[in-house]
């Protein structure tokens, strides 16, 4: 009788699986049939082999691309969890105002991208922007410089762009995890005599693993991937310095390259799933 | 716990500098759509605006904005059903049973989040012109509830997980099925689960614009982002005051929505905890 | 919250109750019924057979609102067509998508040579009741090269050249230049009389910087070698004539004045931050003495300041190289095409017929802010003295039209990030002609 029981009630994740496997996995797997040929879009398909795979290592934009992705990925991922942790411990306390505190931070994550791109783009035009006249009528010009202009500094404009409109997000996670350590712990390692930062690292630390495994993977995939931020703030430029490997796999897909571009995606899938398993190995608990 | 007085005094002006950088730009917007059509913006105090109303109204009636919401409401309530019940059920049957088969459930959702979603969209088209799901709002659901279904797995798994096995063996010894034990036993205890899963999801399905974009076509079926999109090109420029209010006027439901949740949402994060 | 959790329960019970409560049918049980009825309500429109619905597609955001009230009309005759106005921001993208898909529009307005080359459109050659009132030159325009079949109608003609601020010239005495050496003489005397007004006005969005390049470089291409000839060599990829990556090239030229230009302060700072509408508040505000654009962008000027209609001039783009001659945009703008596979296409041609009309012409004409292309069409596009200005400098100068044959992985916005790299000090003007001749090659 309960042998029976068990043996149909795993798959009540049938529909789920039905659901996904018809609108993702059916056109996914004939999808990445393209990735082994020059489809262009139209008409007949030839087979490559591993040409397309080849072409993409030889790409020196596409090789820009990849430095670019993997930047941007390692400075918003890093920031977006510090940031986030920073602000969980700040707000893990008892203040008039909390709630109201904790929507605003999460205000900028619940935006539409496309309003934010034209926000930040209004603020930070140099030499016409929002924050230029407010500079000015301070009597400060020229604070607000070419940035988006030149490649290093663009590319920091966006990590930090990027940081201020999710790190509301990572905050929400962290501090979920804060808030379910229970106070009893803390208080006993503080009668222990353990500092501030003892007590963080000792016992904060190894309680959040949860919090930090969820934001750490959602944040590499979520930068690696990184499409929204960059297309609406400098299109990937200027020129093609700020494009990102998401960029590149659109513009080759439209660009009449369906075929390469679905061999790109699929080195893009190998690019985000090894940082992912070594910090879901990083970040697993001990039961 | 034990702050001194200027450590307290530290973290309040901390906290105050962190939510004036994150309302700068809503500030902006609101100055802008308030401002008077005639109005060179970098005239005067740029920080007072004129206080013109009637833009908000020029913005509604110009923008068809509300088909877009109403749209837009439609598929972020059937998304989220579906995936709270197609993933919730799933969620539990792979904490529950750790068999072969439902490894491999989770594993295909977890792999294929990190699969760029482009590389579908030419078969995903021609299917979706096969069943005549284009241009219809349930269509996007559907392909909206592919894109939550990871998301929505990984959470109830993690948040079922913590839960105690005897819930589930008593409401077995009662006579329910496994479906009435997760749907009467399991879902009410889980509510923390659902409010993470809205809150995570929730507002990137009322703000899809890529498959927005392929999937409604015409000017009824658009959803905010798309409606957004064409009044900013129609007016790009020239029309500042009418676009930022037309932008306000899209961002109001949404935060009207978190200020009435956030309590729930915040209190469900926490008191479900990640304790998985 | 809690009434929030019992509407979502409620729902869900509903669905749970539909799904027979066995739980691995929920999905298709949730489906199928809504599939079925889509499946009905598509059978149930299409078995009449004068019954026809007509799918059209555009990315003339300009002309949105007047084709929403036009096919309303046209519906309204009830003849048994009903057209559907689709609209898409990224038209050109969206449509490859389309093809690709299977799912291609019965009529529409984005027009590909790839999709020429494949044979995707239906040649339109025996439509003599458009063409008869057609200006010859813009049939001419119309026509594929290759097969001389014309697969699109262009309902209105555009220009392109440097608007400028009349009076800031006139008082300043100086009149628009035919050669390089004038043009930045012109730009010289303007930046020493007024050191805060940007000679020209060039603003950074990659299809503007493309266009340039389809103006200077290939545009003394296009007036040297005559349009015929040079659509040819575009299309054969004839490097004799193209010489893109050539040292005393066309293109090599055009970037090394463009940097000179740059570094002499004769254009805007931010050129490769401001945008389309910076450009326009730049030059109604007298903060610009001149910039290159088309008649599209006129609408845009005159909404800002409508004072400003006297003071519009208009000039060729003058030559950049030694043997060069001044030339003019004057192209096919709004071209019509129907779908060669598509099951209505007496449907489409009707629709076409009903749109082409001169009533309607002239509206869309003064919609859209440029001329049209129908002889029987006279219309209100622009104020007067902007159009006597307009056809003043057409007669002046070699009129040319777009690059059209660009290579399909090559467009034009992808030349234009290629400006923007070269602004941004990544290329020098030689290694810039190498990349563009290396980008247009490898696009081939």
């Amino acid at each position: 009788m309960r042998h029976k029981r068990i043996s149909w009630a795993q798959f009540l994740s049938l529909p789920a699986l039905m659901l996904y496997g018809m609108f993702f996995v059916y056109p996914l797997l004939r999808g990445i049939g393209m990735s082994v040929t020059d489809w262009d879009g139209m008409g007949e398909a030839t087979f490559v082999g591993l040409q397309n795979f080849i072409d993409f290592f030889h790409d020196a934009r596409a090789m820009h691309d990849i430095k670019t992705t993997l930047i941007f990925a390692l400075g918003s991922a890093v920031l977006l969890n510090v940031v986030g942790l920073c602000y969980a411990l700040l707000m893990n306390s008892d203040f008039r105002g909390k709630s109201i505190a904790r929507v605003v931070i999460y205000l900028p994550a619940i935006i539409s991208p496309l309003i934010m791109g034209y926000i930040w783009f209004f603020l930070l035009q140099p030499g016409r922007g929002f924050l230029h006249y407010a500079f000015a009528q301070l009597g400060m010009t020229d604070i607000i410089g070419s940035w988006m202009s030149s490649y290093p500094s663009a590319l920091l404009v966006l990590v930090l762009v990027n940081v201020w409109q999710f790190s509301g997000m990572t905050m929400i996670i962290y501090l979920a995890g804060l808030q379910s350590i229970p106070s009893e712990i803390s208080e006993a390692a503080l009668i222990d005599g353990a500092s501030n930062w003892q007590r963080f690292w000792r016992v904060s630390v190894p309680m959040l693993m949860p919090a930090i495994r969820i934001n750490v993977v959602t944040n590499i995939i979520g930068s690696l991937s990184v499409f929204d931020v960059i297309m609406s703030l400098t299109e990937g430029g200027p020129g093609y310095a700020t494009e990102s490997l998401s960029i590149y796999i659109m513009r080759m897909c439209y660009g009449s390259r369906t075929g390469y571009s679905t061999a790109v995606a699929m080195i893009l899938f190998f690019i985000i799933l090894i940082p992912v398993l070594v910090s879901m190995r990083f970040t697993r608990q001990k039961s | 716990m034990k702050e001194n007085k200027w450590g307290k005094a530290l973290r309040v002006l901390m906290i105050l500098i962190i939510c004036a950088a994150c309302l700068i730009p809503f500030y902006v917007l609101l100055v802008l759509s308030l401002n008077a059509p005639s109005r060179v913006f970098y005239e005067g105090n740029i920080f007072m605006p004129n206080f013109h109303w009637q833009n908000f109204i020029d913005a509604w009636n110009k923008s068809r904005i509300g088909t877009a919401m109403l749209n837009s409401a439609i598929i972020t309530a059937g998304t989220l059903i579906v995936t709270i019940v197609t993933g919730g059920l799933a969620g539990y049957a792979i904490a529950r049973h750790s068999t072969r088969y439902n490894k491999f459930v989770f594993g295909l959702l977890i792999g294929c989040m990190m699969i760029p979603g482009i590389i579908n969209t030419v078969p995903l088209y021609i299917l979706m012109r096969q069943i005549n799901a284009i241009d219809t709002l349930w269509g996007m659901i559907c392909v909206c509830s592919t894109l939550a279904m990871p998301s929505a797995v990984f959470i109830y798994a993690t948040f079922i997980r913590a839960l105690p096995r005897e819930m589930d063996e008593a409401a077995a010894l009662d006579g329910c099925s496994p479906f009435a034990t997760f749907w009467r036993v399991i879902f009410p205890m889980i509510k923390p689960a659902t409010a993470s899963f809205v809150i995570l999801n929730g507002f990137g399905i009322w703000n899809n614009y890529a498959q927005a974009v392929f999937f409604l076509q015409s000017r009824a079926k658009q959803n905010i982002p798309q409606a957004l999109s064409v009044f900013f090109q129609q007016f790009a420029g020239a029309k500042w005051h009418l676009m930022a209010a037309t932008a306000v006027i899209a961002i109001i439901p949404v935060v009207i929505v978190f200020l009435v949740f956030q309590k729930q949402f915040i209190k469900g994060l926490s008191d479900g905890a990640l304790k998985g | 919250m809690k009434k929030w959790i019992a509407m979502l329960l409620l729902s869900l019970m509903l669905v749970s109750t539909l799904a027979g409560c066995t739980p691995a049918a929920t999905t298709p049980a949730t489906e199928a019924p809504a599939a079925a009825e889509a499946t009905e309500q598509a059978a149930a429109t299409e078995a009449p057979a004068q019954d026809v619905n007509l799918s059209f597609f555009t990315g003339k955001v300009e002309t949105i609102d007047l084709l929403d009230e036009i096919i309303a009309a046209y519906n309204a005759q009830s003849n048994g067509i009903t057209v559907e106005q689709e609209y898409q921001a990224d038209a050109s993208n969206i449509i490859k998508i389309k093809f690709a898909s299977d799912a291609v529009p019965d009529v529409m307005t984005t027009y590909e040579q790839e999709f020429v080359d494949q044979g995707k459109y239906l040649p339109l050659n025996d439509m003599s009741q458009w063409w008869d009132r057609l200006i010859p030159s813009m049939k001419e325009s119309c026509t594929d090269l290759a097969s001389g079949n014309q697969y699109r109608v262009c309902t209105n003609m555009t220009m392109a050249g440097f608007f400028y601020n009349k009076q800031m010239f006139a008082d300043l005495g100086i009149t628009p230049a035919t050669t390089w050496e004038g043009f930045v003489a012109n730009l010289e005397a303007i930046k020493a009389a007024y050191p805060d007004v940007d000679p020209w006005f060039i603003f950074g969005e990659a299809w503007h910087l493309g266009h340039l390049i389809e103006f200077f470089p290939q545009g003394y291409i296009k007036a040297k070698y005559g349009a015929t000839a040079a659509k040819q060599a575009f299309l054969s990829n004839d490097s004799s004539i193209l010489q893109w990556g050539s040292p005393d090239g066309a293109m090599a030229t055009f970037a090394k004045n463009l940097v000179d230009l740059q570094q002499k302060g004769l254009i805007n700072a931010d050129v490769l931050t401001a945008t389309s509408d910076n450009c326009i508040d730049a030059f109604v505000t007298g903060k610009a003495a001149m910039f290159s654009n088309g008649m599209w962008c006129l609408s845009g000027i005159l909404e800002k300041n409508p004072d400003m209609a006297d003071n519009i001039g208009f000039a060729p783009y003058p030559a950049m190289m030694a043997d060069g001659v001044p030339v003019v945009l004057v192209a096919e703008d709004s071209g019509y095409s129907i779908y060669v596979d598509s099951p209505n296409k007496d449907a489409a041609v009707d629709f076409l017929t009903y749109l082409f009309s001169a009533e309607n012409m002239k509206k869309y004409s003064e919609a859209l802010g440029s001329p049209s292309a129908f002889t029987d069409v006279t219309a209100d596009w622009a104020p007067a003295s902007v159009v006597s200005g307009v056809s003043d400098a057409v007669k002046s100068a070699t009129n040319i039209g777009f690059t059209n044959e660009k290579p399909a992985g090559f467009s034009g916005d992808d030349a234009g990030r290629l400006v923007q790299d070269l602004l941004a000090g990544t290329y020098t003007p030689e290694e810039f002609a190498l990349a563009y001749e290396a980008a247009w090659n490898a696009g081939f």
